[in-house]
């Protein structure tokens, strides 16, 4: 559905975007991550034909940017970062606007602002005027006009910004139930949002792709070993001892709680089944196992570290 | 509907929806009926010309107000963003932005013609002179609207769009002034250029084709060049 190839956009001396290729496929949900000034809105903005790049190809539903953009515009809905909407209008307006300049005909912005208005939760505000919402509605109104048309594709710069939590989870639901049918691209700060929403993530950081693949597989990426942490009740000298010499190139440390003890193991190979190991190792030494648990890199700490925020 | 219309529409629904446009026109229709009673109860002419004289002043203080936003603000506020991400080309945001604001300062032209119909009622008026005349104002109003159009294009800030669109006019305005300073020949090919030549030629209820060409040529080079300056912000 999204085909990027090679894309560079430069403003003057610097680079913005460094050579990004990337794909999306139809139904997919991909987050777009990355810190302040990585990039990702100047990805959205030449997807959506708002600057045109410096090299490089791209292209939605088939349409090459350089080809028929109007149409290729058609294909999409855009929701830029912060939500710019005709302030002045009241709600129907705007949708109405919206809808009419994507060639909507009377009948069909009628119906499709009901349903648009009842999924975004703007039936009750649809005669007020935008300068009068809250930031959350005026949000929900950038996000309805975005889907009036029913693009196959939807882009969508930091949709949640500014929203409370309880508006955050329902615009969440809303992005959810979309990507059943259409194709989401999403950028956003809020990495609990992409790891909630997204099937995919892309990372940018200073203009470059550097990381692309599911939660599980970019923590694969960025762990550097694995880790166990489990605690034994009663005496668990035994099994300490054992463990200490199946795993002698890894690093333990235990503690004493009561009559529990705390055990942390971390092995730098990530191809063994670690916690499997200490179970059976706990089995075999007749140790009783009250907690095993298997730590596993966040997204934070995968953001953190591919993106240079870990020393 | 036409992406054009839809613009207008927007541009209509946007004006009526805010104060400023309501002030300026009440303010214009104030100064305007002040020059048009100026000429009949003050000096006792029963006559539009004195009016019509004052008109291009008139329109160098309201029009660059009612222009200043129309681009400035859309940059400002980011819908510049939308507008550009929705299926319509720049130079159809342009004309829909331009006719927007040419309606708009079309109604209050008509809303002028209450003048001419009270001089009907105390005597003759020459229908075809008012008539040329009021067709000069339209087509100047349409000028000085698309050169503070493009003014509004040239920043994000609506007031330095004023100040950009106001010394443009002005410019305009003392054009004759200027000019005096140059040779006939000189003179001559410049007044070809200046809207204010062909309006005053208007005045006179002499209808020329020369007069039409100048005013529609400005408005569509100042058109074409604001859809210019937008695209070549987008490929900065």
């Amino acid at each position: 559905m999204i085909e990027v190839n090679d894309i560079c956009q430069k403003y003057g001396q610097h680079v913005a975007l460094d050579h990004v290729s990337f794909s999306i496929q139809k139904g997919e949900v991909v987050g777009l991550l990355g810190p302040n000034g990585a990039g990702k809105s100047t990805t959205m903005k030449i997807l959506t034909c708002y600057l045109p790049p410096s090299s490089g190809q791209a292209s939605i539903a088939g349409i090459s940017l350089d080809q028929d953009t109007i149409s290729l515009r058609r294909n999409i809905g855009y929701l830029p970062e912060n939500a710019p909407l005709y302030t002045e209008l009241d709600v129907q307006s705007h949708l109405r606007f919206m809808g009419r300049m994507h060639g909507l005909s009377s009948a069909t912005l009628r119906d499709k602002i009901a349903e648009m208005a009842q999924a975004c939760g703007l039936s009750e505000v649809l005669k007020r005027r935008i300068d009068e919402l809250s930031k959350g509605f005026r949000q929900r109104v950038g996000l309805a006009a975005s889907m009036l048309h029913d693009p196959p594709c939807l882009i969508l710069d930091e949709p949640t910004t500014g929203l409370d939590p309880n508006q955050i989870v329902e615009i969440r639901h809303l992005i959810q139930k979309l990507g059943e049918k259409k194709t989401v691209l999403l950028s956003s700060h809020v990495l609990s949002e992409v790891e909630a929403v997204c099937q995919r993530m892309l990372i940018i950081d200073q203009g470059k792709l550097i990381a692309s693949g599911s939660v599980q597989e970019l923590a694969q990426q960025a762990q550097s070993g694995q880790q166990v942490d489990v605690t034994f009740k009663g005496d668990a000298s035994q099994v300490l001892a054992a463990l200490r010499a199946q795993f002698s190139d890894s690093r333990l440390s235990s503690h004493e709680e009561g009559d529990e003890t705390h055990v942390s193991l971390h092995c730098l190979n990530t191809q063994i089944a670690l916690s499997e190991l200490v179970f059976q190792a706990a089995v075999k030494n007749d140790a009783v196992i009250v907690a095993l648990h298997r730590q596993q890199a966040s997204l934070e700490d995968v953001f953190r570290k591919l993106t240079g925020g870990e020393a | 509907m036409n992406p054009i219309l839809t613009l207008v529409w927007k541009e209509w629904r946007c004006a009526t929806d805010t104060p400023l446009a309501y002030v300026v026109a009440a303010a214009f229709l104030l100064a305007s009926g002040f020059f048009f009673g100026n000429s009949l109860f003050l000096i006792g002419q029963a006559e539009m010309r004195g009016y019509f004289s004052w008109l291009p002043i008139l329109f160098m203080f309201f029009i660059p107000a009612l222009c200043m936003r129309l681009l400035a603000d859309e940059q400002r506020l980011g819908t510049f963003e939308l507008l550009c991400t929705l299926p319509v080309q720049t130079s159809q945001v342009v004309l829909g932005k331009f006719f927007g604001i040419w309606l708009q300062l079309s109604l209050l032209l008509l809303l002028t013609f209450f003048y001419p119909l009270t001089l009907s009622l105390i005597g003759d008026i020459d229908v075809g002179q008012i008539g040329v005349s009021y067709l000069a104002a339209w087509l100047l109003a349409g000028s000085y609207a698309a050169i503070c159009l493009f003014a509004s294009s040239l920043t994000k800030n609506a007031v330095v769009a004023y100040m950009i669109g106001f010394g443009c006019l002005l410019l305009i305005f003392l054009m004759g002034q200027i000019l005096m300073q140059f040779s006939a020949s000189v003179q001559n090919t410049m007044a070809m250029f200046s809207p204010i030549q062909h309006y005053q030629a208007m005045l006179r209820g002499i209808l020329g084709l020369d007069n039409l060409v100048c005013m529609l040529a400005m408005i569509l080079v100042f058109l074409s060049a604001t859809t210019f300056q937008l695209e070549r912000r987008r490929w900065k």
